[in-house]
C-alpha cells in the first residue's frame, strides 16, 4: 500500500457516493419519502468524512508520480478542482447533519435544509465529476478526443464548461499562501483547533460517561442538546486541519501518527453510525435519572471515549513524529 | 533585566536535561500530552456547566452538575502537575516570556470564578434551580472568557518566546 494506491482506492468514494446520494436525493422527491431523504443525508455525511483522507493522499500521490512523463499542469489542474469540489462536499455533509439532526423532533426536513441540500449535492456531484476528469487525465491520454495526446504539455486547454468552472478553482499555492502567510494566523488556527477539541470532549465526553454509568443523577435526553456544540467544535477542527495540511502538507504527509489520527476520526464515523443508525440510540434516548443504559450502549460510549483521546494523543505526537513514513511506501 | 541564573541551574539537572533530549516517547511530548488531556478535562467539563447555567441544554438538572467539579479539578490537578515538568524543561523560555505570565493570570481568574460558582452556586442548598441560574450566570459568562482566555495564551507560547535556553535565543 503507497500513496499513489489509497488514493485510487479512495477517490471511487467521493465520486460514486456523491452519484448515489443525489440519485436518492432526488428520487426521495417522488413519493416525498422520508426514509429515503435521509439515508441520502447519510450517504452525503459518510462521503463528506471519506472525502478527507481521499484529498490528504492526493498529496502524497503526487509526490509519487511527479517527474517526467507527467504534466505538472494536468496535476495543478485536478488539484484546484478537488480543493474546490473538498469544501463543497464538506458543506453538502455538514448540512446534511443538520437536518439529520432535526428529524427526530419532526417527520420532514426543514424546507430549508432539503433546499439547500439540493444545491450544495448538485454543485457538489458535478465538481466531483470534474475532479475525476480531471484526475483521469493525468494518467490516461487516451481518452482525450481530438487533441494531440501528449502528456506533458506545460498549458491545459479547458472546454466551454470546463472553464467557466475553473475560473472558481483556487490555486493550490495560492491557498497555501494564504494560510501560510503569517505565524498569528496559523497560531489563530490552531487556537481555534484547540477550543474544537473542548468542545467535542466536554459535551461528548458527559454524554459517554453518563451512558457508560457515572453521574447517573443525568437523563439523557437533555445531555443530547450538548451535541451540536460537538458537531460544532467537529466543523471548526475540520475546516482548521484541512487548512493546516494545505498549508503545510510535508508536515503531515510523511507522518504514521496523523494517519492513524485519520483512522481514529474515521471510525468514530463508524462507531457514530453504529450508535445512532441502530436501536441503541433509541434505548438510550430518554434514559430517566438513575436508569442503567444497556451494554451495546456502554460499549459504544466507551470506544467514543477512548477514540476522542486517540485522535488527541496522535494529534499530539505529530511534531515530533513528523518523519516516520517515506513516499513511495 | 538580566535573565536569573537559576533558571540556567534548572537547565542544568538531569531531569531537565532529559526532558528536553530524550528520545523516548514518555519524554516531552508525553507530559505535553497529559498537559492536553488535563485542559480538555478541566476546561471542557467547566464549559458543560457554564452553557448549561448560561441556557443550553435547560431541560438538564443544574444540581447533579455540581459532581463534574471534581473532574476540573483532577485536570487542574494533572495540570499543575505537568506544567511543572514542562517548566522544569524549558524555565527560560517561559518565565522570560510575558505571555506566560497572561496564561497563569488567566488561569488564576478561571479557577477563581470555578470555586466562587462551587460555593456561591452549588453549595448553597437554600437555593432553588431558577435562583442557582441567577446567581451564576455573570461568573459562567466570565468563566469562559477566561478559559478561553488561558487556552489562547497558552497556544500562543510558542510563538511569542525570546528564550529556548538560557543563553540561547529562540530560533539560534
Amino acid at each position: 500500500m503507497n500513496y499513489a494506491h489509497l488514493h485510487l482506492l479512495l477517490n471511487h468514494f467521493p465520486i460514486i457516493g456523491t452519484i448515489v446520494g443525489l440519485a436518492l436525493f432526488l428520487i426521495s422527491f417522488l413519493g416525498k419519502n422520508e426514509d429515503l431523504r435521509r439515508g441520502s443525508y447519510i450517504i452525503f455525511a459518510a462521503i463528506a468524512l471519506l472525502a478527507i483522507p481521499t484529498f490528504l493522499s492526493g498529496y502524497g500521490a503526487q509526490l509519487m508520480i511527479k517527474g517526467p512523463g507527467i504534466s505538472d499542469a494536468l496535476v495543478q489542474r485536478h488539484q484546484s478542482s478537488a480543493l474546490l469540489s473538498l469544501w463543497f462536499m464538506e458543506a453538502t455533509g455538514a448540512l446534511a447533519l443538520i437536518g439529520l439532526w432535526q428529524t427526530p423532533k419532526s417527520p420532514h426536513m426543514p424546507r430549508w435544509n432539503v433546499a439547500a441540500v439540493l444545491i450544495f449535492s448538485l454543485l457538489t456531484t458535478g465538481l466531483m465529476a470534474r475532479t475525476g476528469n480531471t484526475g483521469g487525465d493525468i494518467r490516461h491520454p487516451e481518452d482525450q478526443t481530438g487533441q494531440a495526446a501528449t502528456s506533458t504539455r506545460d498549458t491545459v486547454t479547458e472546454g466551454t464548461i470546463g472553464s467557466i468552472i475553473h475560473t472558481f478553482e483556487p490555486s493550490p499555492e495560492k491557498f497555501s499562501e494564504a494560510v501560510t502567510f503569517s505565524k498569528w494566523w496559523w497560531t489563530f488556527m490552531m487556537i481555534l483547533h484547540f477550543l474544537g477539541l473542548i468542545m467535542i470532549v466536554g459535551t461528548v465526553g458527559l454524554l459517554d460517561i453518563r451512558i457508560m454509568g457515572f453521574l447517573k443523577q443525568l437523563p439523557t435526553a437533555p445531555l443530547h442538546r450538548f451535541l451540536p456544540w460537538a458537531m460544532g467544535g467537529l466543523g471548526i477542527n475540520i475546516v482548521t486541519g484541512l487548512l493546516a495540511f494545505i498549508g503545510l502538507p510535508e508536515n503531515y504527509i510523511y507522518s504514521g501518527v496523523f494517519w492513524l489520527k485519520m483512522l481514529s476520526l474515521l471510525l468514530l464515523g463508524v462507531n457514530a453510525a453504529l450508535f445512532y443508525l441502530t436501536d441503541i440510540f433509541a434505548g438510550v434516548e430518554r434514559l430517566e435519572a438513575g436508569e442503567d443504559a444497556p451494554m451495546s450502549a456502554k460499549l459504544i460510549a466507551a470506544s467514543s471515549l477512548f477514540l476522542w483521546f486517540a485522535v488527541i494523543t496522535f494529534g499530539r505526537y505529530i511534531q515530533p513524529l513528523g518523519d516516520t513514513l517515506r513516499p513511495g511506501n | 533585566m538580566a535573565v536569573p541564573l537559576i533558571f540556567n541551574t534548572i537547565e542544568q539537572t538531569a531531569l531537565s536535561t532529559w526532558l528536553r533530549e530524550s528520545t523516548s516517547v514518555f519524554g516531552f511530548y508525553f507530559i505535553l500530552l497529559f498537559h492536553t488531556i488535563g485542559m480538555s478535562l478541566v476546561v471542557g467539563a467547566s464549559a458543560v456547566v457554564d452553557l448549561r447555567i448560561l441556557g443550553v441544554a435547560s431541560a438538564l438538572p443544574l444540581k447533579p452538575l455540581k459532581r463534574l467539579f471534581a473532574i476540573m479539578w483532577v485536570g487542574l490537578a494533572l495540570n499543575v502537575a505537568t506544567g511543572i515538568f514542562l517548566l522544569t524543561a524549558y524555565p527560560t523560555k517561559a518565565l522570560t516570556n510575558p505571555d506566560f505570565y497572561i496564561k497563569l493570570s488567566f488561569i488564576g481568574l478561571a479557577v477563581f470564578t470555578m470555586r466562587k460558582m462551587s460555593i456561591q452556586v452549588f453549595e448553597d442548598t437554600s437555593l432553588d434551580e431558577m435562583a442557582m441560574i441567577a446567581r451564576g450566570k455573570t461568573m459562567a459568562a466570565w468563566s469562559l472568557v477566561f478559559w478561553i482566555g488561558a487556552v489562547s495564551a497558552g497556544r500562543l507560547l510558542s510563538e511569542t518566546s525570546k528564550y529556548v535556553l538560557y543563553g540561547h535565543l529562540w530560533g539560534s
